[in-house]
Parts: structure tokens; sequence; C-alpha cells
């Protein structure tokens, strides 16, 4: 059978020498089409060397000039060349494959640390957010958003609130008139005296709103700003209560740790009146932070916010509420500077310009 | 105000640092804003609230500090008592003829002084507390101004016109130049204090420059008078001129302090310029007796008002110590009836409130309890707030940035954009000044402001804008005496591209219909759905471009392309579209109740035509045709798609829409609905005489 076997080696050696470029493939550094082209001289060569028609294939015919006790050995000779063929063709296409597909993925390969395409949102005004984080606390514990007239008549914005005709505050030339008389409010407390003659007593409200004064705009001053206004009479209430309700809110929006002062004061239509101060939500109150005096509290430790007291009488007594039997507190303050405080800003102004490189700082 | 601490402490002796000063004095209401350091002495700033005119003087402050420290004051505050000239005499000197505005009036005469430099000592005190030293008689009248709180003119005998002073209102037209070389002209209403000629001073305000003390004064005549506060407050503001008199007098000075100021002003004049002084003359034609203020029990007042507990007695010493005096009945302790007497020199102290103030005060603010209220009831919203929030928080989501601009606008703007329904065109709100040139006018739209905010954005370099503000506009009430109307707005400005977070380059440019989605998905989000718009000509907005916003019907706002003239006004280069609604319109609208509508069962099948209009008809003039046949198999239409241009003739558009095919109970056939769609386009073509595109 030594004929046969040659002729079986022959077709070995044929396919070896023809394999030859594939037996030991090195594909760095090779394009993608040299690769695609190896791959199609590989398609070629299999066709070739497997299959029915194949070299190897015809040896099998061989077998009858085999004597019978050497068939098995020859056929198994046979099956061992024909599957070396077919494994080191098949391995020589698993390796360009994989070349062709690493290469593939390589070309589409994207850099994911680009930005996303995500559409530009937009930004809520700085006042909105303060004043619905605001409202959203004082919701919380119990009082009602009241919102009312920007024009008010001097009865609201003045008698109504204890400030009789020839009072400083109502002669100063804080006000804007219109010229048949009516008044821009300068304070959120004309919704005082609108929600009480509406709802009447007990009340607990909050009321936010623009209010206006005849300031010429500079770094620290604006003609309009914004206000939050706290009313709650009921019978009972004391300036305990009145600390505890400014103390709750202000610790709900800056921390556990803030603490207040209230410090008496002076205004119309409170009587005793304060003003409340809170422990500084940047340095907690030590004057110092970032190694250098605190920007917020301008190392006081202190912010000075707003104004407060119990009802005055007249106030009650204006909406047809009995002093005796109820009292209440109030309590004022204003959100362009509660803002400028909170964020550090230098100049008000910018709370108007609707500047968006300003607005976009917020959300 | 600025309080000399060595001062303080020759009417008081104190222990406490200038720094424990400042807080004992913050603590009771006094706020002392800063402490600085002026030679050997220390300087508070003090910033008073308006109520405390007492205590614009060292003595003022003094008796705060007397009531913290229970200290009483030195007895030099209150020296130099002297029997007055008898009022027969006295008259032949001063006459009051204007009693209602001239409470009391004390004058001395003081001969040969001798006019010079002040002592380094007065300098220096003057100094610390930023007055200037200008000589030694006018010196001493602002020191003891500053030091007892009442203001004081010195007038050079000599050169009043008989010697002698009228208290008068002066004549209309009356003219004098006050000590700053102002010649002003007063009128009836002005109280002047006059010689036998003319006016001399402007009562309680500036004294005139032709009586002034000169250097060659000899003999003086010194003034320290009471006036009526609001006649000083109204005669300042009508000369524009204010003060450190005015200010003291209009608040209210001590009306039984007149004497002790006008004897330590002699005192020192006679001790540093040599002179010598006359008896006082003093008159006083209406003495007012305080009114008492009536407690039934304070220490219950002030436990009522503010939780604290103080005993009547430590409130009675409190109020006793700050002068308040208490009828206490010695007889009946228990008797918690009382009356209590502010002291001439609070004019803050008129109901028990007041005394409750002064109790809580020096007791302490830091010793009131801490708790809240009791619990009351849910709280709530303001009706509408929570469509405003969603409202909001879709123009946010969708990129715009929100604006607040001042409700007062330039008259500029009058006439020159379409209000909203509800707000006035032309009955405008005015004021009567601003404090912003020309910014007179109540805005009847908020467009103005958006506006002037694209400008501020564009000078930035940024030119893609979508911002929107929601805000009051205002117009004239009914009547003259009618409030003016305020309503609420929405207004909208979009212009430039889409743009994208972190990245340079920008999406699609923004056009009309993205004005339009954004108005729509505004109001959707605030539960206004049936939203329709129509072409209509809008003063500020672009022929072609510019729409009615409607509502059910109702017209509630317009919108579309800024018209070429405003836009070349403001010098925009690029198209900018606007939208304003007026929301108290709609958000009172109920929000429709949402039913579940069952899913299909079979798929629907849809079928695209394109219809050649002529360019003046509309797609909703289409849509409401399609929406009459309805019913059966055809179930809806969308817009697909509108062309104009290549194949298309010059005056058509081609306008496509999608019909939708649905059954209930089976899936349709092509052939089915083949014949229905051929017969609906059919049906509307004949109907609007329209063609579908072949």
């Amino acid at each position: 059978m030594s004929d046969e076997r040659d002729k079986v080696e022959a077709v070995r050696t044929a396919f070896t020498e023809e394999f030859a470029p594939y037996a030991d493939l090195r594909l760095d550094g090779m394009s993608l089409s040299d690769v695609e082209s190896l791959l199609r001289g590989l398609g070629e060569l299999k066709i070739k060397h497997s299959g029915k028609k194949s070299a190897i294939a015809a040896t099998m015919k061989l077998i009858g000039g085999v004597a019978p006790e050497e068939r098995g050995a020859f056929g198994q000779l046979v099956q061992s060349v024909e599957k070396e063929i077919a494994n080191s063709i098949e391995a020589a296409e698993a390796g360009l494959n994989a070349f062709i597909l690493n290469a593939k993925l390589e070309r589409e390969r994207i850099d994911v640390t680009l930005p996303g395409r995500r559409p530009r949102a937009g930004h809520l005004h700085l006042i909105t957010i303060l004043r619905q984080q605001i409202e959203d606390i004082f919701v919380s514990m119990g009082y009602a958003i009241e919102n009312d007239r920007e024009i008010e008549t001097d009865y609201y914005n003045f008698d109504a609130l204890n400030i009789p005709e020839g009072h400083p505050a109502r002669e100063s030339q804080d006000t804007f008139y219109t010229t048949n008389g009516f008044a821009l409010r300068s304070q959120t407390s004309t919704v005082q005296i609108r929600a009480m003659e509406r709802r009447g007593v007990p009340i607990r409200i909050i009321a936010p709103g623009k209010v206006f004064r005849r300031d010429t705009p500079d770094m620290t001053h604006v003609p309009m700003f914004h206000q939050i206004e706290g009313l709650c009479v009921d019978k009972g209430i004391t300036m305990a209560h009145l600390k505890g309700t400014v103390t709750e809110w202000l610790q709900r929006l800056f921390g556990d740790d803030t603490i207040t002062r209230f410090r008496p004061s002076y205004f119309p239509f409170t009587e005793p009146s304060a003003e409340f101060d809170f422990s500084c939500f940047k340095c907690h109150g030590t004057g110092r932070s970032d190694n250098d005096r605190c920007r917020p509290c301008k190392g006081s430790g202190w912010i000075e916010l707003g104004g407060s007291g119990m009802v005055h009488p007249n106030v009650l007594r204006a909406v047809g509420v009995d002093p005796t039997e109820y009292s209440g507190f109030a309590f004022g303050f204003g959100l362009e500077r509660m803002c400028a405080m909170m964020y550090a800003l230098d100049d008000i102004r910018l709370m108007f310009d609707n500047d968006v490189r300003f607005l976009e700082q917020f959300r | 105000m600025n309080i000399s601490y060595n001062w303080l402490k020759d009417l008081i002796n104190v222990e406490l640092s200038p720094i424990e000063v400042g807080e004992q004095l913050t603590r009771v209401g006094l706020a002392v804003e800063g402490i600085h350091e002026f030679g050997n002495d220390f300087v508070l700033d003090i910033d008073l609230t308006s109520n405390r005119p007492d205590c614009l003087s060292h003595l003022g402050v003094a008796r705060e500090l007397g009531v913290i420290t229970e200290t009483p004051l030195n007895e030099r505050a209150a020296k130099y008592r002297e029997v007055p000239l008898p009022a027969v005499l006295a008259g032949e000197v001063v006459t009051i003829e204007a009693p209602e505005l001239c409470n009391r009036f004390t004058a001395r005469i003081i001969r040969n002084v001798k006019i010079g430099p002040s002592p380094q000592w007065l300098v220096d005190r003057l100094e610390a507390i930023g007055e200037r030293s200008i000589n030694n008689v006018a010196d001493i009248t602002n020191y003891v101004m500053h030091e007892l709180g009442q203001p004081m003119h010195a007038f050079d005998l000599d050169k009043l016109a008989g010697g002698r002073i009228i208290v008068r209102r002066a004549k209309d037209g009356e003219t004098i130049t006050t000590l700053d070389e102002v010649e002003r002209t007063l009128s009836e209403s002005m109280l002047a204090i006059c010689d036998a000629e003319k006016p001399a001073a402007v009562a309680g305000i500036m004294g005139g420059l032709g009586s002034s003390i000169s250097d060659d004064t000899v003999n003086v005549l010194l003034e320290v008078a009471y006036f009526d506060r609001e006649n000083i407050r109204a005669t300042s503001r009508k000369l524009n001129l204010a003060t450190e008199a005015s200010y003291r007098f209009e608040r209210g000075v001590d009306v039984e302090n007149l004497i002790n100021a006008s004897n330590r002003a002699t005192q020192l004049i006679c001790d540093l310029a040599d002179g010598s002084a006359g008896d006082l003359i003093d008159i006083y034609p209406v003495k007012k007796s305080a009114i008492p203020v009536i407690s039934n029990d304070i220490s219950g007042t002030v436990r009522r008002l503010t939780g604290l507990a103080v005993a009547a007695k430590d409130c009675i010493r409190i109020l006793s110590a700050l002068g308040i005096r208490s009828s206490e009945s010695e007889t009946d302790p228990e008797d918690q009836l009382r009356e209590f007497l502010s002291p001439t020199w609070r004019h803050d102290i008129a109901i028990e409130e007041d005394l409750v103030e002064e109790i809580a005060r020096h007791a302490g603010y830091e010793n009131i309890g801490t708790e809240l209220p009791p619990a009351y009831g849910a709280g709530e919203y303001q009706a509408n707030e929570q469509r405003l929030k969603r409202l909001r928080q879709t123009l946010t989501d969708t990129g715009f940035d929100e604006a607040i601009s001042y409700s007062f606008i330039d008259t500029k703007y009058d006439g020159k954009f379409k209000t909203v329904p509800g707000i006035s065109q032309t009955d405008l709100v005015t004021l009567n000044d601003s404090v912003i040139e020309g910014a007179v006018r109540m805005r009847p739209t908020l467009i103005p402001g958006l506006l002037a905010a694209v400008r501020h954005n564009f000078n930035q370099q940024r030119r893609n804008l979508k911002l929107y503000e929601i805000g009051k506009a205002f117009s004239a009430g009914d009547g003259y005496d009618e409030l003016p109307n305020e309503k609420e707005l929405l207004a909208m400005v979009l212009t430039g591209s889409e743009t994208y977070e972190d990245r340079a380059m920008t999406g699609r440019e923004l056009d009309f219909f993205d004005a339009k989605g954004s108005v729509e998905a505004a109001l959707s989000a605030a539960g206004i759905e049936n939203v329709k718009c129509s072409a209509d000509m809008i003063d500020h907005l672009r022929p072609g471009q510019s729409a009615d916003i409607k509502v059910g019907g109702e017209t509630v706002g317009y919108l579309g392309r800024l018209s070429d003239e405003i836009s070349a006004t403001n010098k925009f280069r690029q198209p900018v579209f606007v939208a304003e609604v007026n929301l108290d319109l709609i958000l009172d609208a109920d929000v429709k109740t949402v039913v579940y509508k069952p899913l299909p069962k079979f798929p629907g099948i849809s079928r695209d035509v394109s219809f050649i209009v002529k360019r003046n008809d509309v797609y909703s003039d289409l849509v409401a045709e399609l929406e009459t046949l309805k019913g059966g198999h055809f179930r809806d239409v969308k817009f697909v798609d509108i062309y104009e241009g290549a194949g298309i003739a010059e005056d058509e558009r081609s306008l496509t829409v999608r019909l939708e095919y649905r059954s209930d109970d089976r899936t349709l056939t092509e052939a089915e609905v083949e014949a229905l769609h051929d017969q609906i386009v059919k049906t509307i073509g004949e109907k609007l005489g329209i063609h579908p595109r072949i």
C-alpha cells in the first residue's frame, strides 16, 4: 500500500505548500483590505482542498488497491489528513475573521467621552427657586399661600397698617404713586389686611410678592424686589411662637444647627417688634470660612434677614378682630437680599438683567 | 448716629467695655453697627429706629444703659437750675404769635462773649462723633445737642432788629438767606423766628446768615425751644432742607429738657467764651400733659403677648427705670389696675403693647421661648400654583430661562404692542415719576421687558435664546378712582437655534412653530388642551406670521414673529418670536378629568394623501372638514408635511395628511381601506375644491 500512502502524502505536501502563506499568519500592521483579500484566497484554497471534489477526497477511492488488512489504517490516514487540512483552514479562517471583526469594531469605535446630545434645559429664576422652597416649607407647616394686588390704595398700604397720615414712614420719599393717587405697595404687609378681610381669623398665611420702593438702582438697591410676608393670628399666639416659627423654617432651609437671634426694633404694624438674624449658613456663626473672613455674613457670623413682631392691635382692629381676644405675629423679609447673601452676589441688579450667563448658574 | 464712649462715661458710671456696651445696647434695640477707635476714645455707631428720638443724644443712650445696668445717671446731667425771668419782663424780649406751632420757647441773653476757637477737649469730642469745629459758641450749641438731645440756636443779638424775637408764621413770599448761604422763600405754613422786622431763622431747621454768630459777635441770644413736629417735618420737606435740628424736632425732643439744655449751654459759654449770662426767658403757653396708659394686668399682658413670665414688680421696676411712672396702689398691692405715665422724652408710648415691648426688650428677647404654635390645619397653595408650577417646569425642561423684569417700562413702548384681552392698550397706569429715566408706565405687556433681555444677551454674544416671564400687567381701572386692573400674564421670546448642553454646534433654527409648540406645551402642562391659533394682524407682529391664541374659541393672547419695524428699532438681525397670554383668563378653567379609552384590538391602516391647496387655504379648515367625516372606520387625521417649490405652482402648496382607518371587530382589508380612503379624498376634494396631488 505504499503507493497509495505516497499519493496521500503527496496531497498533504501539495496542500502544505499552497497553505504556506496562511500557515503562520502575522496579521499585525496589515490593512483590512489586505486581510479581506487573504480571506478570499483562503476561501479558494478551502474549495480546492476540502469537500467531495478535493484531491484528498479522491485518495479515498484508492482504498480498493489496499490490502484488506491495511484498509483500516489507510482509511485512518486519509481521514487524518483530511482533518488536518480542514483544521488548518478553519484555524486560519478564524484568525482572519477575528481580525476583520476587530478591525470593523475598531473602525466604528466612538469617543464615549464626547458630550451627550442633551437639549439645553432652561432655568427657573433664582427668586422663583427660593420662593418655591420657602412656600413648600410653610405649606407643610399648615400655612396657606396668599397672593394679592401690587397697586394699592393708601388704606391698605398705610392706614390699615397703623401708618396714619403724617407718619414718617408714610411721608418718606420711598413710595411710588400713580398719577391718580394709588401706591405701588411698598411692603407685602398689605396682604395681611386683604387676607384677614377675606379669611377672617384664625389665620396662617404667607404672602410672597413684588414690592416697590423709590430707590435708584445701584449695587445694593433696586426699585422693585420681592418679599415674603408671614402672618399667624389665633387665640394665645405669643412671641415665643414667632421665634419658634421663624427658627423652624430657617432650620428646614439651612440645616438643624441654624440658630436665630431676635433684636428689639420698630415697625408701625407690630408691637412689640423685632428684627431677626440667623447664624450664617456658610461659617455656622464662626465668622470665618475658607481661612478668611466669611463672605455671606461679612465675618459677623450672623445674617440679618427681616422684621417681625406681634401684630399691632390697631391692625387687628382695622380688620374687625378684637385684640384682647386674638393675638398674632407677622414677619417679612426680602428675597433678593436673601439670595444676595446665599450666593454672595455683589450686585443685586443682576437679578433683573435677565443675563442668561447669570440665570443658568442656578437650578 | 455716633456716640462717644468717654462722653457716655461722663453721664453714667459704667464698668462695661466699649464692646460690652455695644452688645448690651444692641440687645435692647439700639443696634450698634460698629465700634471704632478715635484717639483715646471709642465711637459706637448706633442705627436707631425712628420711634426712639430720645436716644439721639448721649443722655438718651446713657439712660438706656442705666436701665440695663441698674445704675443711676450722674447728677451732672441734671444741674444748672435757675429761676426764670417773670413773664411780664420776658414778653419784652420774646413773643410767641403762633403758639400752635411753638409749644415752648426759651431764650437767654449772654453778653460780652469772646468768639474764638474751642478748647481741644471740645474739638476732640466733636471730631470723635464726626462733627467739625467752627467756633466756641457754635461748637457749644452743637455739643449740647449731642449731649442732651436738644437742638438750639445762638443769634448775634446786635443783629436782631429791635433786639427781640417774634415767633410767628412767615408771610407768603418772605425770604431768608440761611446759614448755608441759600436764599429761601417761605410761606405762611412755615414757622419763622423773626426779629422786629424779618425772619432771622427757619424755626427748628436752620438759622439765618444775617443774624448768625461771627468773629465780631459780642452779645448772644441763645434760643432753646420746642416746635410742633408735623410742622417742622412739612417745612423741612417743602424747603428740601433737612438738618440735625430738624431731624430731632420732627421726631420729637423733650419739652421738659429745654431749661436744662439752656443752662448747660449757658454755663459752657460763660466758661469757655467769657460771657455773662442774663436771666432765663421761658415762654410756655400750652403745657400738654401726657395721656396715661391703662393696664389691667401688665404682667399678664406681657405673658399673653410674649410668653415671658415677668412679675408685676419687675415690670414696674423696668418701666420706672425708663422714666415711665406708675400709679401704684399702695393700699392694695393685689390691685392690678394701673395707670402709666410716660416721660416727656418718650413720644412712642401710647398703648399697653408699647409697655410690653419696653418690658420685653429689657427682660431680654433671648429669654422668650421658642415654640411652634399648636397644630392648626392643612396648608394650601394658591389655587393655581400647582398648574403654574407645572407650566414653569415644562418651559424650564424645554430650554426656557425664567426672566423677571421691572414692572415699570418706558413710555416709548406706548401703543406699539397689542395687549392681551383683559388689559387695555390705551388706558394705561402711569407713575408720577420714576427712578429709572422714562420708566413711568406700569407695563401693559411683558414683551418690552423680554426684548430688553434679548438685547442685553445679544450684546453678550448669546444669540440663541428662549426666555419667559410670568408676572402682572396693568391697565387703568374702570373709573378714575378705581384701582388699576392687574392681570397675570405669561410671555415668551424665542430666537436663534436649538442648542445642546456643552456643544458649540447648534441645531435647527427656531421658527414660528417652535414658538407655537412652546405655547401649546406650556398651556397643556397647566391643563389647557384646546389651544387653537388663527391668523390675525397684530400690531407688533409680522403680517403673515402672526396669530391669535384661542382657548375654547376665546382669544387669550397673541403669537408670532416680531415685526420688522420693532426688530429694526432693537437692532435685531435675526428673527425673534414672541408670545403673550393672559393666564388669568384660562387658569380658572376646570381641568378635564381623564376617562380611560379601551385600547384597539385590531391594527389600524394608514394612508397619506397630499392635496394641492392655495397658499391662503389653511390646514385647520381641512381638518375641520375631515372631522365631520369621522366615525365608522375613519378614525384620525394627522399632519405630515407641507411643501412648496419645484413641481408646485407659485400660488399653491402641497399639504400632506395621514388618515387612519380601523375597525373595532376585525382587521380591515387593503381593498376596504382603499375604497374608503378614495371616497374620503373625493368628498373632501369636492367640498373644498382641492385636488390630491398625483
